[in-house]
């Protein structure tokens, strides 16, 4: 416990530098990217817990991370509309001010996705397989089509004005504590809880483990970091609308996960920065060879050939340590 | 206590790595080159769209070009791809602004993607130009954002003029996509603007995002016998909605916005459609020799007919040719406040002026449908609207 503690103020604390030396000396197109890289971080590694641990194939994430975003601007932005009959809904002054008032902002978009997660968790998580991924994508889909219809959020116009609250620092706080408690989670009686679900759910059963409560666990600790996410999201893009948090962008989460193997923290890190990254990095090429659309192609013919060669992702069940890079390296130790 | 020093080091490489890259923005201009950036979606849901903006843009650099250029500068056209992504336009506007560094750009079609580039834009002081975001929260977000399509309100109020003046309508029902923003939004316009001008609104049914089946909706208008229908949607929903009153005869003429226009539209509604109306950006059958060389050059180059997407794409480009030649100078705040001066700009979508919101001030085309020709009816004037 201590050393976990010892581990997350490190991790905080690196976080803080990191995003000194971003914000000073990284070009803002690189800076973005970095950002960007944290929030899919964030996303990537909290729907491992669910679908990576646990097992469970879950479909939502983008429901949740949209959750997080709309509750969280909504308490940090000044509400101006086009539209008089919506201005008498919502508060002209933003209800948590400045940027100390982003922290909070954050922790309640977190908590009603976590709350959405416990809703849904508890019908849902007893089906199994596809059924579930049906269920979660269902509800990714009904919390889109709320919001499109919620006049009060913007309806499919959303919102805009949100401040520009997250920097590197906030974020890359934030993928600390996410990466620390995931650590510390999947070391912990819960976290092999949780792999003992996903490696035979009768057998975890008989040994005692109360798997449908600790599925929904995991399940709302997922929802929960999912939605400090989107509230990221939120405050690093000044705009959102029910669009940005369609099922594509739950799509992209798991492919995050597959790219960099199911059930691996690490895998799950360097899934989201691949995936964060190649699009961009594939935009100056799209632009020499000057034909439309090459780019997506590239990104999928990439993952087509991981899938053929490699289907356990690139790190499969593994972490990457460095007891592992002693192993690989030559001339390493054994 | 190794792996934080690692941590450390690891900042420390990259922070000197890319310190050398440098991270000021560049003037946006060379000894030959002016560079004007471009974002619009060549790929996913809406490709459609940014194709065409993307083609019209195209043609219009070309012929400047050709024509010696701005100033004697050649346009350097820097186009990114947002993949239908809200995000991407995040990412393509700051690489515009920082990494190529832009004088002016132009772009987005979708709302959503242009509001979220356009806070980048703004910080950086680049003028940026939309071709078609109807959202009026898009030039809201600054000084620096402006746009040359006409607005959903203009469009919903310009039917309603047209239904009561033109047509002489005095009962009008409306039929509406109750999930899209821009079908609600014209909707009401209409209604508040046709009551303004002493209509009834004898019906107004809404239907459900991907319906196929608007029977009842359908029974319960003609219930209440218009004299115009309107139906602000996009074109598959007409074709089907349009079938669905023929065959329940009801011969009323049908009026929408520009969410009609399409190739796909004649052929998927057949005649259902003939003697309605629609409004958009632009006639295609315009006797203006503007337009007329427009089209051709456009159907020479690309072998099909511009949409109104692809001919505010071609006027963006002379929107901003005009907005750096008034400033007669490459400075973007000169090029800004020329933008937000322009008067009377000449284009193949009408002559227009740039309002105190940095939004464009100009006719809507009355089109009518007969056979396969979208035949050219009259031009409202904003002033009639208003």
């Amino acid at each position: 416990m201590l050393k976990t503690l010892g581990i997350l103020a490190a991790g905080i604390a690196v976080a803080f530098g990191f995003g000194l030396l971003v914000d000073n000396a990284v070009p803002p197109f690189w800076a973005l990217i970095v950002n960007l890289c944290g929030v899919s971080i964030i996303l990537a590694v909290s729907l491992n817990v669910i679908n990576g641990l646990t097992g469970q194939f879950s479909l939502g994430h983008a429901g949740f991370m949209a959750i997080g975003a709309y509750v969280s601007a909504y308490f940090t932005t000044t509400l101006r509309y086009f539209d008089p009959e919506v201005a008498k809904y919502v508060s002209q002054q933003p209800l948590f001010d400045g940027v100390w008032g982003f922290a909070p902002a954050l922790l309640v978009g977190g908590l009603a996705a976590a709350l959405a997660g416990l809703l849904v968790g508890i019908p849902t998580l007893r089906l199994k397989g596809d059924y579930l991924a049906i269920a979660t994508l269902g509800f990714g889909e009904i919390v889109a089509i709320l919001l499109t219809n919620f006049k009060q959020v913007g309806g499919s116009k959303g919102l805009t004005g949100i401040p520009s609250y997250a920097d590197t620092s906030w974020i890359y706080a934030f993928v600390a504590i996410c990466i620390a408690f995931s650590l510390f989670f999947q070391r912990s009686t819960f976290g092999r809880a949780l792999i003992a679900i996903r490696e035979n759910e009768l057998a975890a059963e008989v040994m005692g483990i109360r798997t449908a409560r600790m599925k929904v666990m995991a399940f709302v600790y997922g929802a929960f970091f999912a939605g400090l996410a989107g509230g990221l999201y939120a405050h690093l893009f000044q705009t959102i609308n029910p669009g940005n948090f369609n099922f594509m962008k739950s799509v992209e989460v798991v492919v995050m996960l597959v790219l960099g193997g199911l059930g691996s923290l690490t895998g799950a890190i360097v899934g989201a920065i691949i995936l964060t990254v190649l699009p961009e990095a594939l935009r100056d090429l799209e632009r020499e060879i000057a034909l439309p659309g090459f780019r997506m192609a590239l990104y999928a013919l990439i993952l087509i050939l991981m899938m053929i060669f490699r289907p356990q992702g690139i790190f499969g069940q593994r972490e990457l340590s460095l007891k592992l890079l002693r192993r690989i390296l030559p001339g390493g130790r054994k | 206590m190794r792996k934080a020093l690692a941590l450390v080091l690891v900042c420390l490489a990259l922070a000197v790595f890319f310190a050398g890259c440098g991270s000021k923005i560049g003037p946006g201009y060379d000894e030959k080159e002016v560079y004007i950036g471009l974002f619009v979606s060549t790929s996913g849901e809406i490709a459609t769209f940014g194709t065409d903006t993307k083609n019209g843009v195209e043609l219009a650099v070309e012929e400047i070009n050709k024509a010696g250029g701005i100033n004697g500068k050649q346009i350097k056209l820097i186009a990114y791809d947002t993949a239908s992504k809200a995000d991407e336009g995040k990412t393509a506007a700051t690489k515009l602004a920082t990494q190529d560094g832009v004088l002016v750009s132009m772009g987005a079609v979708a709302s959503g993607i242009s509001l979220a580039a356009a806070p980048e834009f703004q910080k950086y002081g680049i003028p940026m130009v939309s071709p078609s975001s109807t959202n009026p929260t898009v030039t809201q977000v600054g000084d620096h954002i402006f746009r040359i399509c006409y607005l959903d309100d203009f469009q919903g109020g310009a039917c309603a003029v047209f239904a009561s003046k033109d047509l002489k309508a005095k009962k009008a029902a409306i039929l509406q996509n109750q999930d899209d923003a821009y079908s609600t939004g014209l909707a009401d316009f209409f209604e508040a603007k046709f009551k303004a001008l002493g209509g009834e609104v004898v019906a107004k049914e809404s239907y459900k995002k991907g319906a196929s089946d608007f029977k009842t909706q359908v029974t319960n208008i003609k219930g209440k016998s218009p004299e115009v229908i309107f139906v602000p949607c996009y074109y598959n929903d007409v074709a089907l909605i349009a079938k669905e009153f023929r065959a329940q005869d009801v011969t009323v003429p049908l009026l929408g916005g520009d969410g009609w226009e399409s190739d796909k539209l004649i052929p998927s509604a057949g005649s259902a459609l003939e003697g309605s109306y629609f409004g958009n950006h632009y006639s295609q059958e315009d006797d203006n020799p503007k337009v007329k060389k427009f089209v051709e050059a456009y159907k020479a180059k690309y072998g099909n007919v511009p949409s109104s997407l692809a001919a505010l794409g071609y006027d963006v480009v002379y929107v901003v040719k005009e907005g750096i030649e008034k400033a007669g100078d490459f400075d973007r705040k000169k090029i800004r406040d020329a933008l937000a001066g322009l008067k009377a700009f000449d284009g193949v979508t009408g002559k227009f002026d740039i309002d105190e919101n940095r939004d464009a001030r100009k006719p809507i085309s009355m089109l009518k449908i007969e056979g396969e020709r979208f035949a050219p009816v009259r031009q409202i004037k904003p002033e009639e609207v208003q």
